[in-house]
């Protein structure tokens, strides 16, 4: 590797567009997946008018909306017309989970960090990289294509069950979505290969598997899942497209009548089976999105603690225990289909299982804070504030985890909460923890605390503004999928009154974000000449101490690093400094 | 795979009894499935399992010996064996329909009379 | 793009793999799933169907096509042992006859299924054809990708032999093993589809 990096000159196209350097493509990866996140995030706050206010016409957007609906053959006078609200639904939880938070933490995070805290000069395989991030790209087009097309993008739910997502076939919206998928999934699949060949294969010299860092592990446990799991859905994917296409029924029964006539199709299929492969990716796909969050949680709370992380090994063990796990529980998202007792009896178990690694997580990332000198940087404020928003997540869960609960929780704004107090104030407070932290690796540029400071505290309010009265309104029985917020729903009456709230922090969490946009465009912009030191937080993994801020050009590495300690070595007693790097001798 | 060429002489005879013995198990199970069986549940359930065991023979004959399975390297092997595990509770996964009625006689799809109603609007 | 990624021809001592060799069994490990939820739902379907009619089926010539890819997979890894034994003429004349064999197969479905569409069977008409094109389909599909691979490694992509033979014979080894686990996917469809 002495030859490190080529020193001639890449066309643009070559460089910034086709490249085939990891730390590009990491970062094409970030803004691409960040520009889903905040346009994902858009569908909700114009989603959340209509339930607060139904039917009014929606405040500044309204024009944009009305056109929207008039295209997609909807009627609308600025407001959301249910249909409408029906397409923002499915695709908020389309675009929020495959083309955002699944991109940003494997693809984005994953692909700029794995090969530097392993000590690679690139990953395993450059060209599969791009391709990964490009058919990323395409089926991003192809979703967002689906929205201005007559009747409108995908509208069954972002699970898309059937019967519902396959008798709308006038329309094309769901075939989009369909085709969409088939294009993610094959992405994640090339991007995870390769993340797995990555950290086995081209780990430096000394980098044995207990001196991985967390969030290396958390990262090969990731992509594991996501090579194992997403198949079965790609399988379904094409099964749901050949019913929509060829005119099979795969998952239509026999019998089927739809606005009074009976379905043309041959029947003998069933709508469970959908359900089944759809869950067989969908269980472990949430922890995908959860575990590489832990990862960045784990690398800043050593870190800023200046204490080695407690319990490393119970973390990995959890961790690999809980990836395997996640494969046999998925049918507890399916206790109200009537698989008999005996299965309902099973996956609640496998499920109670599941939730104690998740605890083991927690209570490692607990104790680790436990005597330790804590820098209240903006990261770190973030990676503390995971904890509590993570332990409201995972608690609210058990009850959906067993079946009599369940059954009254089921399809309500309970679920609502839960999974997102999971993913919104967790893996999304993780992502923006990793942000602060990585940037002046990515950039050489140091963030501004105070703004950063202002975003975290607003966006931590307010996020509980949204998801904790959701979970009174679940718990009192309302249903999750009424456009109008409940005025026509008996039980939702007196809980009604918490729309208005919910959706008002919603939009203050959007306002919430400006100091962040703010903070990156500013710093990007005006910090020009003002290198950073390469290691700011004084850390010990190998990005930060034996590459310059931002890398050297492809190829990272002026020379090989060798790495003769473990990941976590902080505040070593008799050491001049707090910590010791890994490739210290 | 050491390349010396005594060893991929063997190889080479390994291949061809390998060849051979996948053609004798095509012959045999498409005889095997032109033997006429009762068309009792018991008999087609044999005929299936028959079936599959040829075929899982095949399977493991062209695993082992063209993808050299036999030899392989315990990284790879783990990852495979990971994979089974999921392949086979993927299988299982037809029986989640109704666990409590297994083994009874049940009409699990309700028959011809009941319908299933949708009240939806399509567009 | 003059950087090296390292064992990328070579072994890495602790784990004895050259990176696309892990590479392709993950590929392989996602195959595995995605035709096991095939299998899966072709279980579920097939017990629940009250008519599984696969008579209809030419099981003549779909057993001339096991023949014919069970011989492919051979002649692709004599391919292989050809350039283990630096014979780069053996091993065009292997790869050619895999490339041939696979062809052969394609025309013979490509028989197979006009004959169906013919006597008016479509995937729509039940839930057996429904998984038999499906699957068949999907199978072709991975057919075809070995193809274009193994052409490519046939005739453009042999000038590497000249440069990096080592590097190139990994490269047979790799298309080796898609190959011969697109045959084993037949292997399992031929009497599921076929026989049973």
């Amino acid at each position: 590797m002495s030859d490190h990096s080529s020193h001639h000159e890449e066309s643009f196209l070559r460089k910034y567009i086709f490249s085939i350097d990891h730390k590009i493509i990491g970062i094409q990866y970030g803004i691409t997946s960040l520009f889903f996140l905040l346009f994902g995030f858009s569908l909700m706050l114009v989603m959340r008018w209509q339930l607060a206010y139904p039917d009014t016409p929606v405040p500044l957007v309204g024009g944009l909306i009305k056109w929207l609906a008039e295209l997609n053959g909807f009627a609308s006078n600025g407001n959301l017309p249910p249909d409408l609200y029906n397409v923002f639904g499915a695709m908020h939880g389309t675009i929020m989970i495959f083309l955002g938070v699944v991109p940003i933490v494997v693809g984005a995070f994953g692909n700029y960090l794995v090969p530097l805290q392993i000590g690679a000069p690139d990953m395993a395989f450059p060209k599969l990289n791009m391709a990964s991030y490009w058919t990323y790209f395409v089926g991003g087009v192809v979703m967002v294509v689906s929205f201005f097309i007559p009747g409108g993008a995908a509208n069954s739910g972002w699970t898309s069950y059937p019967p519902l997502s396959e008798i709308t076939t006038a329309t094309h919206g769901q075939t989009f979505w369909l085709i969409g998928m088939i294009f993610l999934i094959t992405s994640s699949l090339l991007g995870s290969m390769n993340i797995i060949v990555t950290i086995v294969q081209l780990r430096v010299e000394g980098l044995t598997w207990m001196r991985l860092p967390f969030f290396i592990w958390t990262q090969l446990i990731t992509s594991f899942l996501l090579v194992l799991a997403f198949p079965p859905l790609e399988a379904a994917g094409i099964l749901q497209l050949m019913d929509r296409v060829a005119g099979t029924s795969f998952f239509l029964p026999s019998g089927l009548v739809v606005g009074g006539e009976v379905l043309a199709n041959s029947g003998g299929g069933s709508p469970l089976l959908w359900q089944h492969l759809f869950w067989f990716l969908a269980h472990p796909e949430v922890y995908v999105l959860i575990l590489p969050g832990m990862g960045v949680i784990g690398e800043i709370i050593a870190n800023n603690t200046r204490k080695p992380l407690w319990g490393y090994k119970s973390l990995v063990y959890g961790i690999t225990f809980l990836g395997f796990m996640s494969f046999i529980v998925w049918a507890h998202h399916m206790f109200l289909t009537g698989m008999g007792q005996a299965m309902s009896v099973f996956f609640q178990t496998t499920t109670m299982i599941i939730s104690i690694p998740s605890v083991i997580v927690l209570t490692c990332f607990l104790i680790s804070l436990w005597g330790g000198s804590i820098r209240f940087n903006t990261p770190m404020l973030f990676a503390l504030s995971w904890l509590p928003m993570f332990g409201i997540g995972g608690l609210t869960g058990l009850p959906l985890g067993l079946a009599p609960p369940d059954i009254h929780l089921h399809d309500t704004y309970y679920v609502i909460s839960h999974f997102h107090y999971i993913v919104a104030p967790g893996t999304i407070f993780a992502i923006f923890a990793g942000i602060y932290y990585w940037f002046p690796k990515v950039t050489g540029k140091m963030l501004n605390e105070r703004l950063g400071k202002t975003h975290f505290w607003f966006s931590l309010i307010f996020m509980n503004g949204i998801f904790f009265p959701m979970l009174i309104q679940g718990l009192a029985g309302v249903s999750r999928r009424l456009a109008d917020g409940g005025i026509t729903y008996a039980h939702a009456q007196g809980v009604i009154h918490y729309n208005s709230f919910m959706s008002a922090s919603a939009w203050w969490l959007a306002v919430a974000q400006i100091p962040f946009i703010v903070n990156i465009i500013w710093t990007l912009i005006k910090k020009k000449d003002n290198p950073v030191d390469p290691n700011p937080w004084k850390a010990t993994t190998i990005e930060w101490t034996d590459t310059t801020s931002p890398p050297l050009g492809h190829g990272n590495f002026e020379k090989e690093p060798v790495v003769y300690r473990g990941p976590y070595e902080y505040s070593v007693p008799n050491e001049k400094e707090d910590y010791i790097p890994q490739t210290k001798k | 795979m050491s390349d010396s060429d005594h060893d991929i002489k063997k190889h080479i005879s390994v291949y061809r009894n390998v060849f051979l013995a996948l053609l004798f198990f095509t012959v045999l199970t498409v005889l095997v499935s032109y033997v006429e069986f009762d068309a009792t549940e018991r008999y087609i359930a044999g005929a299936v399992f028959i079936g599959l065991i040829i075929a899982s023979a095949k399977g493991y004959l062209v695993a082992a010996h063209f993808m050299h399975l036999n030899n392989e390297k315990p990284m790879i092997n783990w990852s495979l064996i990971l994979t089974v595990i999921f392949f086979i509770v993927l299988l299982f996964m037809p029986l989640l329909w109704d666990m409590n009625n297994m083994g009874k006689d049940v009409d699990y799809w309700g028959g011809e009379d009941q319908k299933l109603e949708i009240y939806h609007d399509v567009n | 793009m003059d950087i090296k990624i390292p064992f990328n021809e070579e072994l890495r001592p602790d784990t004895g793999l050259y990176n696309a060799k892990l590479g392709v069994w993950l590929f392989l490990a996602s195959e595995v799933m995605l035709f096991g939820a095939l299998f899966s739902a072709y279980v579920l379907l097939r017990v629940a169907a009250p008519i599984w009619d696969n008579s209809i089926l030419n099981i003549p010539m779909a057993t001339i096509n096991t023949v014919v890819l069970i011989t492919s997979s051979v002649t692709m890894i004599m391919s292989w042992v050809s350039l283990k034994m630096k014979n780069l003429e053996k091993y065009k004349l292997y790869m050619g006859l895999t490339i041939l064999c696979s062809v052969v197969f394609l025309i013979i479905k490509y028989f197979e299924y006009s004959s169906k569409f013919e006597h008016g069977y479509y995937p729509s008409t039940n839930t057996f054809l429904a998984i038999y094109f499906t699957m068949t389909g999907l199978h072709m599909l991975h057919v075809l990708g070995g193809i274009v691979v193994n052409f490519y490694l046939w005739i453009p992509g042999v000038k590497m032999w000249e440069t990096e033979p080592e590097r190139f014979t990994n490269r047979i080894e790799i298309a080796g093993l898609y190959w011969h686990f697109v045959d084993l996917v037949w292997i399992f469809l031929f009497p599921a589809l076929y026989l049973l």
